[in-house]
């Protein structure tokens, strides 16, 4: 058979198939659907801070681990942690953990990699201005590092899309805090994240399973809202000498020698068993421990 | 020549079925994403407003006016009680903020049912834009629902989101320690859920509160819900209380 025309691909085609072929290509078209539609991240993004107010701009208080599904393992630890460690001058340039750095002072900015040749999406990088914490999102497909590959404060992290949904999953994260009053988190955590865009707003989701220091994975949204004009600038971190102390001085709190766990308790109200926080605490239910709870005198 | 146009006719005959087939589908089976069942909000964020409250007049993270400041100072739990105002807490502006459980199902085809143990309230999300609200401002409002994502998929999608609108509202509390919004309160809000992520799945509501009287920017926050059985699961229903 006579091959009458080339195609657009550069193959032969026969023209006697050529309608029925079109016809149902056009069919197929219009009955099927895309396999996943991706949204526009791009931008500028400035995070809102009407939830968690208090413990994301003034910090969170010492001892307060209410709402956190923490062992006890990690209670030690953060009862050991003690503020003055951020004074140390080689704690003073330190980033947040990727899955705390977005509860920060996180204006942020997202751009995207492409092949400039075929124009895939190779990664999305997030730029935090505080600290200058700087994300790459491999979107390519490339698997994970073996398990001894150096471990960093932002992990490494592979995207993909579940529909117009960026899921994101990071490995690889060194040792560091779930909450920024010494609660730690391990490096054998895993953090996945669902990025969901709401018109003008971001809701991003972490959930954080850590076999180390948790009992159950931790989930937590954060908020954002496009910012068009914002221009972020560079952080340069200098580090001073803010408490004039002997080289290798390590702040911490011996186990049962820290006053201050129980002070916020006080303050307002609440039993002290609820700050110590696990699982129940996070639960409906535990608002009745508090409500029927008596003052303490 | 005659097998090109049987072909036509055919496909054009296709085409018509699946649209009418497509127009003819309710809400229900449009879904791009299943949010029925069981589930309990997580609250490991604003810990101590959400569990104890907080005090009279503290009005932070709120982008509160000066009205706003003004009424939060002003807040009585006893008169609320008293006057049959308990549920002020409970109105659509902050129930998803309130710890509770909630029950998701389809009322009918149009109209999708949220109901919360804590202050046992109920909300009704219609789709049917034919759904007019009540004449009564009530705490609950009048909810105008849709699936805000094309319907890509053939079934239910991780990715899907249901958009909900929410006027008509009776002035509550977006605190129980008395923040306010007004009636003239707009709430939107966007429903996502989770696929199974470390052995759970959650649910994920964003809530955009715009009252132009109390708020002097959009109020937004976000919840999460973990996914629970049909039964043993804690439901357990309970009156609206101001404390």
């Amino acid at each position: 058979m006579a091959y009458d025309k080339i195609s657009p691909f550069g193959s032969p085609v026969r023209k006697a198939k050529v309608f029925p072929r079109c016809l149902l290509l056009f069919v197929t078209l219009l009955c099927s659907s895309p396999s996943f539609a991706q949204i526009d991240l791009v931008g500028e993004w400035t995070p809102l801070f009407h939830e968690d107010n208090h413990d994301r701009l003034d910090g969170p208080h010492i001892g307060d681990y209410a709402g956190i599904p923490l062992n006890d393992a990690a209670r030690m630890m953060a009862d050991s942690w003690d503020a003055d460690i951020l004074s140390v001058p080689e704690h003073q340039c330190q980033p947040h953990p990727a899955d705390y750095a977005i509860r920060g002072p996180a204006d942020m900015s997202i751009s995207k990699e492409v092949d400039r040749t075929t124009h895939q999406l190779i990664a999305l990088h997030t730029y935090i201005w505080w600290q200058a914490q700087e994300r790459t999102i491999w979107m390519d497909g490339r698997p994970h590092p073996d398990e001894f590959a150096a471990h960093t404060w932002q992990g490494f992290s592979t995207g993909s899309w579940i529909g117009p949904v960026l899921k994101v999953v990071t490995t690889h994260l060194k040792k560091g805090y779930i909450q920024r009053n010494g609660i730690p988190r391990s490096d054998m955590a895993e953090m996945t994240e669902f990025i969901y865009r709401r018109d003008d707003f971001l809701t991003w989701t972490v959930i954080v399973s850590d076999p180390v220091y948790l009992t159950e994975p931790m989930i937590r949204t954060t908020d954002f809202k496009t910012a068009p004009t914002q221009e972020l600038e560079p952080y340069p971190c200098e580090i001073v000498t803010e408490i004039d102390k002997p080289h290798g001085w390590l702040p911490h709190w011996l186990p049962g020698a820290n006053s201050f766990l129980e002070e916020y308790a006080n303050e307002r109200g609440v039993p002290a068993e609820a700050m110590r926080g696990g699982s129940e605490t996070m639960l409906p239910e535990y608002r009745k421990r508090i409500l029927a709870a008596k003052p303490k005198q | 020549m005659m097998k090109r146009g049987v072909l036509t006719i055919l496909s054009i005959a296709i085409l018509s079925g699946i649209a009418f087939a497509q127009s003819r589908q309710s809400p229900k089976t449009l879904a791009t994403v299943d949010l029925t069942g069981y589930w309990v909000s997580i609250v490991d964020e604003d810990w101590l407003s959400r569990m104890k409250g907080l005090e009279k007049g503290d009005v932070s993270g709120i982008p509160a006016t000066p009205q706003a400041q003004t009424a939060a100072d002003a807040w009585n739990p006893a008169k609320d009680e008293a006057q049959g105002n308990a549920c002020r807490g409970y109105g659509a502006a902050a129930i998803m903020r309130v710890p509770t459980r909630i029950r998701v199902t389809w009322a009918d085809e149009n109209t999708l049912k949220v109901e919360t143990d804590a202050g046992m309230q109920t909300r009704l999300f219609h789709f049917d834009p034919k759904a007019k609200p009540s004449r009564e401002r009530t705490w609950q409002g009048f909810s105008v629902a849709e699936w805000a994502q094309p319907h890509e998929y053939d079934g239910p999608s991780p990715g899907g989101t249901l958009k909900v609108v929410t006027t008509n509202l009776k002035p509550g509390y977006l605190r129980k320690n008395g923040v306010p919004y007004g009636e003239k309160a707009t709430v939107t809000e966007y429903f996502s859920r989770t696929p199974e992520t470390y052995g759970e799945t959650y649910l994920i509501v964003t809530t955009i509160v715009a009252d132009p009287y109390y708020l002097f920017g959009p109020f937004v926050t976000s919840s999460q819900f973990k996914k629970l059985p049909e039964t043993n699961n804690g439901w357990d229903p309970m009156p609206c209380s101001s404390k």
